[in-house]
């Protein structure tokens, strides 16, 4: 069916005015359609056939965060009853289901339609449509889609999960027509199992390097991984790049919004963090009960706000105890260079594209000081390994309650 | 013709009947105590008198307010046809007073085939209004005013009620009000200067009793006799309608439906359901439509919800049902990520998984409302941090886990546990 264009730019901000423009509209293109009901009964093919309109509202839910979410809902969903046009049909789609609707303002039922979530077998159905080589994906999705499904049952998700582990598959067949018999699936399957686990725990996966090069780093940090935890092994180098003052200043964050301010004097003294072992004795001196309770608090609050001066003055002196650390690396020579105040200017625009990327975003201004106040979302992995890739004791400075 | 043509034209027929109310209201206000019979005497006696009148309509939702009074005003303009204006208002596009005498203004310039000015400010409208009155009054024509959800115009200062039934009081104008609410106590909701203006003409709006509900589904489903369709296919619809009707499991069904609301309207949308689901092939309405539409209708919607969640998104949500049972009340994700260690320590299982999956899965279900924040504040907060809390009840997760098809033996054991 030809879809009608109506091009109408009307500005209008009270519904009654909305009301009055659509039903002026509606009625039009209904005239438009019997019109040319009665002049085509020969249903030639693009044309329009039958009166009925249909309004379609996509996404209904969001409607509930607008600022008159109750009256602009209930409008809504008496359209049909203030129009009261009987070629009008509204048709509404929203993720959620009806009963996240209910309101205390009360509105005439409508008719449920309800679309259940794919099973494993709708999923499969799904997922082999258009491929060129059936045979040979039905035998990879035996393989994957179980322990996928048990993640997600949403079709866009596992589409893209699973591209790249399709290609991943095939890696050993010369020919990606030839049909698989049960030997070569055992071959495949063995070759493959490998990937399975790591990328149950991806959510996404950025081609950034050549696959050659992927391949040897991966091999590289599988050796030294099997220590760490199972979970993500080839994290374990940071996958961006970033600038070394970039570097240094997502851990002064990352240190300011995790600490309490009142321990930044002996944290940053001129020892460096060296003293951390006593604190250490001092806290676990505390019964493991209030323990518990200040763990819970930290894990409740989340990280801290903390204003530009502090987190400034942390980058100071993570940076000259860096220095102190590795006197020969001659790493941190541009930083050294342009400790004193010429350094001030690009440390702010590297905070700017820092919260530009979402590492540190700027939370509300201070009441009192009327500063802006800024936190850090970075998690204690990623910090750690940034950390570890500046060969930079980080550990020494958090402070463990 | 075939049967299954037949029967698409049965079922258009039934669903157009549906879709009318002047077709369904119709055969109740027949009798002389009916509500429409006592509107339309209060109403043509106003008109035939030529005096001033206020009532209010009041019922549920989906009783046939509007429909009735849209009868009655139908019927009036047949009869009167020269001497009625109707203006119709509703409370959700008109509760603001300046938009309200607006759309008054602009309803009778179109009436009267006046040039309507948008520039209007409140003031001239509102004079307009009070002209436009007089004029009608010296003429004898009555204006009609009906207002829907009459409670939302009674919000803030009621400046266009007063001014409306200000205006009924003092010139000589010809003008009923009508409002029509489902809030019962509407009228106490009024100001005292407005109330003092308001005559307290009440019309309770009922649900059909079972004798009315029953005749009523005669009076829809039953297929006419002399229309287009085949006589003897009328005949033999009609007769396996009335053995339907009669069914005690039928009776079942629809007081099953009705206890919850009993309203024409929530009846009406059952039976729509219940002819889309009639079976062409066979051509006849068959118990099997009504009790499958009663399923379409009665749904279950959280427990649905949890069978279309995968596991690692029960896994979730029960690490938060178990961290509300040891009453701890306020949790966010990362809580809900310790204690979905501490059950992958307990019972371990290959379903573990890292952080950022599990965050998407917890993104899942924040989507289909399964929990949500418990507050709208902290949205400078990630999502990790703010305080989440679960919207389905224990027994709702249970009941759902239970029928989950392939639901692993810890999370049964878990919700059995705590």
């Amino acid at each position: 069916m030809r879809l009608m264009v109506i091009r109408v730019q009307r500005r209008c901000v009270k519904p009654s005015d909305f009301v009055n423009f659509l039903r002026g509209d509606l009625t039009s293109v209904i005239e438009k359609l019997k019109s040319l009901k009665k002049v085509g009964p020969n249903k030639s093919a693009g044309k329009p056939n039958g009166n009925m309109l249909y309004l379609i509202f996509d996404n209904l839910e969001l409607i509930r965060e607008w600022d008159k979410s109750s009256t602009a809902l209930s409008f809504m969903f008496n359209l049909y009853d203030v129009l009261k046009m009987h070629e009008l049909g509204l048709i509404f789609i929203s993720n959620t289901s009806p009963d996240t609707y209910y309101s205390n303002m009360g509105y005439t039922e409508h008719v449920p339609v309800y679309f259940p979530e794919y099973t494993e077998d709708d999923l499969r159905q799904i997922l082999m449509r258009n491929q060129p080589n059936r045979k040979l994906y039905s035998s990879f999705l035996d393989v994957v889609l179980r322990p996928f499904c048990r993640t997600t049952r949403r079709v866009d998700e596992l589409s893209t999960a699973f591209s790249p582990l399709f290609r991943k598959y095939c890696e050993p067949l010369s020919d990606l027509a030839s049909v698989p018999n049960e030997e070569m699936k055992r071959r495949l399957f063995s070759h493959f199992r490998p990937h399975i686990a790591p990328s149950l725990n991806e959510i996404f996966w950025v081609p950034s390097k050549s696959s050659t090069e992927a391949e040897t780093n991966k091999d590289t940090t599988r050796k030294g991984s099997t220590r760490k935890s199972e979970v993500g092994d080839h994290f374990a180098q940071i996958d961006f790049h970033m600038s070394t003052s970039a570097k240094y200043l997502l851990i002064s964050a990352f240190l300011a919004s995790r600490n309490p301010a009142t321990l930044d004097a002996s944290l940053f003294d001129s020892t460096g963090g060296s003293d951390s072992r006593k604190r250490k004795r001092k806290a676990s001196e505390k019964s493991i009960e209030q323990k518990e309770v200040a763990e819970q608090e930290l894990l409740m609050k989340g990280p801290g706000t903390f204003p530009l001066e502090r987190l400034l003055a942390i980058f100071q002196c993570i940076t000259s105890a860096a220095d102190s650390f590795d006197e020969d690396e001659h790493e941190n020579d541009d930083l050294r260079a342009g400790g004193d105040g010429g350094l001030m200017s690009d440390v702010l625009l590297q905070l700017s594209s820092l919260c530009n990327a979402n590492f540190i975003i700027k939370g509300g201004s201070c009441p009192l000081e009327g500063s802006t106040r800024y936190r850090s979302t970075v998690s204690e992995d990623l910090a750690l390994k940034v950390a570890r890739s500046l060969k930079f004791p980080l550990p020494n400075y958090l402070y463990r309650r | 013709m075939g049967i299954e043509n037949l029967a698409e034209k049965a079922q258009i027929l039934i669903r157009s009947r549906l879709c009318s109310p002047n077709f369904i209201f119709k055969p109740l206000s027949d009798s002389s105590d009916s509500n429409y019979s006592k509107l339309k005497f209060i109403i043509s006696s106003s008109i035939m008198e030529a005096c001033n009148n206020s009532i209010l309509l009041l019922g549920p939702r989906g009783s046939g307010k509007v429909a009735v009074l849209e009868l009655v005003l139908s019927d009036l303009l047949e009869e009167y046809p020269d001497t009625i204006t109707v203006i119709r208002l509703n409370g959700l596009l008109h509760s603001e007073d300046n938009s309200a005498l607006k759309e008054i203004a602009r309803q009778l310039c179109m009436e009267h085939h006046l040039l309507f000015s948008k520039m209007a400010s409140f003031d001239d409208n509102s004079q307009f209004m009070i002209a436009m009155l007089r004029e009608c009054g010296l003429a004898h024509k009555t204006v009609i005013f009906a207002l829907d959800e009459f409670d939302l115009f009674a919000q803030g200062k009621q400046r266009l009620l007063y001014s409306l039934l200000d205006a009924m009081q003092t010139v000589t104008s010809q003008a009923v009000v009508v409002g029509v609410s489902c809030r019962l106590d509407a009228d106490q909701l009024l100001e005292k200067r407005v109330r003092s203006r308001f005559s307290h003409r009440k019309l309770l709006f009922l649900p059909p009793s079972k004798e009315d509900v029953q005749r009523l589904l005669e009076h829809i489903l039953s297929l006419p006799m002399d229309s287009s369709l085949a006589c003897d296919y009328a005949a033999e619809f009609n007769e396996k309608l009335q053995s339907i009707l009669a069914d005690k499991r039928f009776k079942e069904i629809i007081s099953n439906y009705l206890n919850s609301n009993s309203t024409t309207n929530h009846l009406l949308r059952f039976l729509f359901i219940a002819i889309s689901n009639m079976e062409l092939k066979s051509g006849f309405l068959s118990l099997e439509n009504f009790k499958a539409a009663l399923s379409s209708i009665q749904r279950q919607p959280k427990q649905e919800c949890i069978k279309d969640c995968s596991i690692l998104e029960l896994y979730i949500l029960v690490c938060m049902k178990r961290l509300e049972v040891r009453e701890q009340n306020s949790y966010n994700f990362s809580s809900v990520m310790k204690e979905y260690k501490s059950v992958h320590d307990s019972f371990p299982t290959s379903d573990y998984y890292a952080q950022n999956v599990c965050l998407r899965a917890f993104e899942h279900l924040l989507q289909r409302e399964l929990i949500c924040f418990t507050d709208n504040r902290g949205h400078s907060q990630s999502i990790e941090f703010r305080q989440v809390k679960l919207v389905v009840s224990y027994a709702e997760l249970q009941e759902g886990l239970k029928s989950y098809r392939s639901c692993p033996v810890s999370h049964s054991h878990n919700s059995i546990c705590f």
